[in-house]
């Protein structure tokens, strides 16, 4: 593998690294979503990064369209969720989360 | 110039994470968004960059400003400081621990496998090579909308 490659999975592993760590340690429910979003956002990058080492990048570009399109659905499902547990709990607290416990 | 530009895509996406006020941490994501894009462009691929450009940089931001506003509780959420202060200790570490592995050469024997580059223009290869996850794409955008719009409607009917 090429020294270009090991150079953008390093930032992609380090954009790994900030988006796990968010989510491990914020409490907002916004703001873990966006460690998500980091996390998408590396992924992205990996693809791309990779089909550019291989010499195919068409399919590596068809791919991250595939997953940016999949990444609006998630975010569109999972803000309408976060908006109906700020209008149930009335925070965006995690822990407050813990209700939902039998 | 181009390791200029992951510098800058890693800060801002420090930055959004960092960042106590949820919308100023929406707009740095928007900026590492952008900082993507041209990242993109430069790797020859300016499909994936318009893509992130406009639907990641645009419309996930515009997602993520409505539901801040809809919510409005920035001050309720009682982050610890802790994570804050020690986010530079561990990050430090991380990347010490990946120089150590990804950088000293001889410790990644990845097998390199060859494949023969894929010719046709990029319409073809997104259209006519892709026959059944166009499908289950579909079947993606379709689940995003009708949960969105389940949501919506039983806390409508609830009151």
């Amino acid at each position: 593998m090429d020294s270009f490659w090991v150079l953008n999975i390093w930032f992609v592993a380090i954009l790994m690294f900030i988006g796990i760590y968010c989510l491990l340690t914020m409490r907002n429910l916004i703001k873990l979503f966006i460690g998500i979003e980091v996390i998408a956002k590396g992924i992205t990058l990996a693809l791309i990064a990779t089909g550019f080492a291989k010499n195919n990048i068409m399919i590596a570009q068809s791919l991250a369209i595939t997953f940016i399109v999949v990444e609006v659905s998630v975010v569109a499902t999972a803000l309408a969720i976060i908006i109906n547990i700020y209008r149930h709990t009335g925070s965006l607290d995690i822990r407050k989360l813990t209700k939902l416990k039998g | 110039m181009h390791l200029f530009l992951l510098i800058g895509l890693v800060a801002f996406s420090i930055l959004a994470i960092l960042l106590r006020d949820l919308l100023k941490a929406a707009i740095s994501l928007a900026v590492a968004s952008i900082f993507l894009s041209v990242i993109f462009f430069r790797l020859n691929a300016p499909y994936a960059g318009v893509f992130e450009i406009s639907v990641v940089a645009g419309l996930i931001t515009v997602l993520f400003v409505a539901t801040i506003a809809l919510t409005r509780s920035e001050g309720d959420v009682r982050e610890s400081k802790l994570p804050m202060i020690l986010f530079p200790f561990f990050f430090v570490a991380f990347i010490s621990i990946i120089i150590n592995i990804l950088i000293v050469r001889h410790l990644i024997q990845i097998p390199t496998v060859s494949i023969p580059p894929v010719s046709g223009s990029f319409g073809e290869i997104l259209w006519r090579q892709r026959t059944f996850d166009i499908i289950g794409q579909i079947g993606v955008i379709f689940a995003g909308v009708f949960s969105v719009l389940a949501l919506f409607r039983s806390r409508g009917r609830n009151g």
